[in-house]
């Protein structure tokens, strides 16, 4: 169809369509290939006020460490500043997330789902409302109440706070899954012989997965990238990759901190490339489909 | 097997009155057909026998328990959905094993009692493919196997024939009344398709806005409408209604007069004739008007006619050839023809 329709255009046409598609690849993915290149190198080489050749090259890095490439960014992150600790971190904290999340999602919204009620819909709206929220509005309410009960600082409190942000959302966007499942699965599941939880364990979930794992990959990013929370609510020993990276760079007075951002947010990234990858199909499937037909 | 008892069952939503007031015995064993247009609260019955539609009032009784308050896994029937409800993830075997699998039927009995079920509707072919990859009729026939082949108390079908196209509902039609007649159990089937009700049932109720309009065999439900509603609603073409008024046993109105009505009844009527029990009249008619329009059917002729402001269907011999606007006359026995009140609608003598 595609192939046949590019035949048909004239080949000016095609040259500008086909240039604007890889000039467009470029301006989205130079940023982060130029920081993947760049934390091989030296500080000197990636942030070169003389010529940014340099950063292409490595003049000073050769200088300084004898070879073009150097790991001294990533030693410095992992090893040195214990950059292993905030990924470490950040694993339990959004792990934690996305399962308590998708506990209470799943639930709560097959049952708003199934619902015939009018409050449904309210607590609906309710949630629409929370998630519009900008989450720094919560967080410094959080604050103080945090300190006086003497839990600031920990991985628990953050994780409560992320999943309540997250919450509406999660809701929202799985309650609407459960509505293109049709009703009548559950209740031929019901008449079958199954509870109503066994309907929604046996019968309904199973055909949830697509919506399950976009919900889930949500949630995840929402921990994974969170900043406005976990840099005011976890101290310095707990935090995640995020805050993190940002006291990387926030403590210049040192050399070849700059560098251990770099390396440390390259780090950061992999991992959702190598997850999105992985459960590309899912996500698809769950961003359009919606869910399965009966 | 079991009889199934419904007391002065209503379902109110708010003000809105889904079923008012339905009682019904069903016998064991009876193929019961609740008939009518959409709206009308025959699924609504049903879903409330299945325990998926909370009862406003009344009580319902399955052999000699009261269900009212039972979940529907706890009622033991098995219901066959409009769009199936079959499980998309499961193949067909394990859809169909499915009931026995959550009921706890004892391992050993489940693979011989899927067989037998998948070859009462001839599934054996399909067993491991999945509801995506069958077509219509495969689906339906999944969902039949799904309900006979736990055995239990009654079967509930809601439409299961109105997803399927014509020829193949003609067919699963059969194979659901020869079901009926191998299983013996007692089914409660829905439908707004009058000839399925026909066709299927034991017995027929007639329901609109949530009344039940009348209740017998088909054939007394053919043949003595108990009010215009059933009339208008059953038969195809359904029964010609036409208002007038009879005097000394004779019926008149525009465009027609029939002669040796019961002389019991007097003033405004209507009167309700099938269209086969219409002939060509020889000589003078009891309907003289000029002809609407000519359908041939095939195996008959069906003429229409515009006879005190309502078209009429006389269905004639199948040679038989008219202009449209010829004036005909037709001949119908006063034998063949039903009065009903006209305020009411409700059938004057036996």
């Amino acid at each position: 169809m595609s192939e046949t329709l590019a035949h048909k255009r004239p080949a000016g046409l095609n040259v500008l369509i086909y240039g604007f598609i890889v000039f467009w690849v470029i301006l989205a993915a130079f940023p982060f290939l130029w920081t993947v290149w760049g934390s091989f190198k030296v500080e000197a080489d990636f942030f070169s006020r003389e010529s940014w050749w340099n950063a292409l090259f490595g003049t000073n890095t050769i200088r300084q460490t004898g070879a073009a490439f150097t790991g001294d960014g990533y030693y410095g992150a992992w090893v040195t500043r214990d950059f292993w600790r905030a990924a470490g971190n950040t694993i339990v904290v959004t792990l934690f997330v996305t399962i308590i999340s998708l506990t209470f999602g799943t639930l709560g919204g097959y049952a708003l789902a199934r619902s015939g009620r009018n409050y449904a819909f309210w607590i609906l709206i309710a949630a629409l409302i929370f998630r519009a929220m900008p989450h720094i509005t919560l967080v410094s309410g959080y604050l103080l109440p945090f300190f006086q009960l003497n839990i600031w600082g920990v991985l628990p409190t953050s994780i409560i706070v992320l999943v309540a942000i997250n919450q509406p959302f999660t809701l929202w966007m799985l309650h609407s899954f459960f509505l293109s499942i049709p009703k009548d699965l559950d209740e031929s599941a019901m008449v079958d012989g199954c509870t109503r939880f066994q309907a929604f364990r046996l019968v309904i979930m199973p055909v949830m997965w697509p919506g399950v794992v976009t919900t889930g990959l949500f949630s995840f990013l929402l921990g994974y990238n969170d900043f406005a929370v976990t840099a005011m609510l976890l101290s310095a020993d707990n935090q995640t990759m995020v805050p993190k990276i940002s006291s990387f760079l926030g403590s210049v007075q040192e050399a070849g901190n700059v560098m251990y951002a770099v390396a440390a947010v390259v780090s950061a990234t992999v991992p959702l490339f190598i997850l999105v990858l992985f459960f590309q199909r899912q996500i698809v499937s769950g961003l359009t489909a919606g869910a399965v037909k009966g | 097997m079991a009889q199934i008892r419904l007391k002065n069952i209503s379902k109110r939503w708010n003000n809105f009155v889904g079923v008012d007031n339905f009682n019904l015995d069903i016998a064991d064993r009876e193929f019961l057909v609740l008939l009518g247009p959409s709206g009308c609260g025959k699924t609504t019955t049903m879903r409330m026998i299945a325990g998926l539609e909370d009862i406003t009032e009344g009580e319902i009784w399955i052999g000699d328990r009261m269900v009212n308050k039972l979940e529907p896994k706890d009622r033991d029937i098995s219901m066959v959905f409009q769009s199936y409800g079959l499980y998309p993830n499961m193949t067909v075997y394990e859809n169909i094993r499915f009931p026995l699998k959550v009921r706890k039927v004892p391992q050993d009995q489940h693979h011989e009692r899927v067989m037998k079920a998948a070859a009462m509707v001839e599934l054996e072919p399909f067993l491991e493919r999945r509801p995506a990859a069958l077509s219509g009729g495969q689906r339906q026939r999944v969902a039949l196997a799904r309900a006979i082949v736990r055995e239990p108390n009654a079967f509930l079908m809601d439409e299961p024939l109105s997803n399927l196209d014509a020829k193949l509902r003609v067919s699963t039609r059969a194979q659901i009344k020869n079901l009926h007649h191998t299983l013996k159990t007692t089914t409660i089937y829905v439908t707004h398709d009058q000839i399925e009700a026909m066709t299927l049932a034991d017995r027929v109720v007639v329901m609109n806005k949530g009344l039940v309009q009348q209740v017998g065999t088909p054939m007394e439900i053919y043949d003595r409408p108990a009010n215009t509603f059933v009339a208008g609603f059953i038969g195809s073409p359904a029964m010609n209604l036409v208002p007038g008024s009879v005097e000394n046993g004779v019926f008149t109105a525009q465009g027609i007069r029939i002669e040796g009505l019961p002389s019991t009844t007097k003033g405004p009527v209507t009167l309700g004739f099938r269209a086969e029990d219409a002939t060509l009249a020889q000589g003078q008619g009891q309907i003289e008007a000029p002809i609407y329009s000519v359908e041939l059917l095939g195996e008959a002729t069906m003429l229409s006619m515009r006879v005190a402001g309502e078209l009429v269907s006389i269905k004639v011999a199948k040679d038989y050839r008219a202009e449209i606007g010829e004036t005909a006359a037709i001949a119908i026995p006063a034998a063949a023809c039903h009065l009903f009140d006209q305020s009411t609608g409700t059938r004057i003598g036996a």
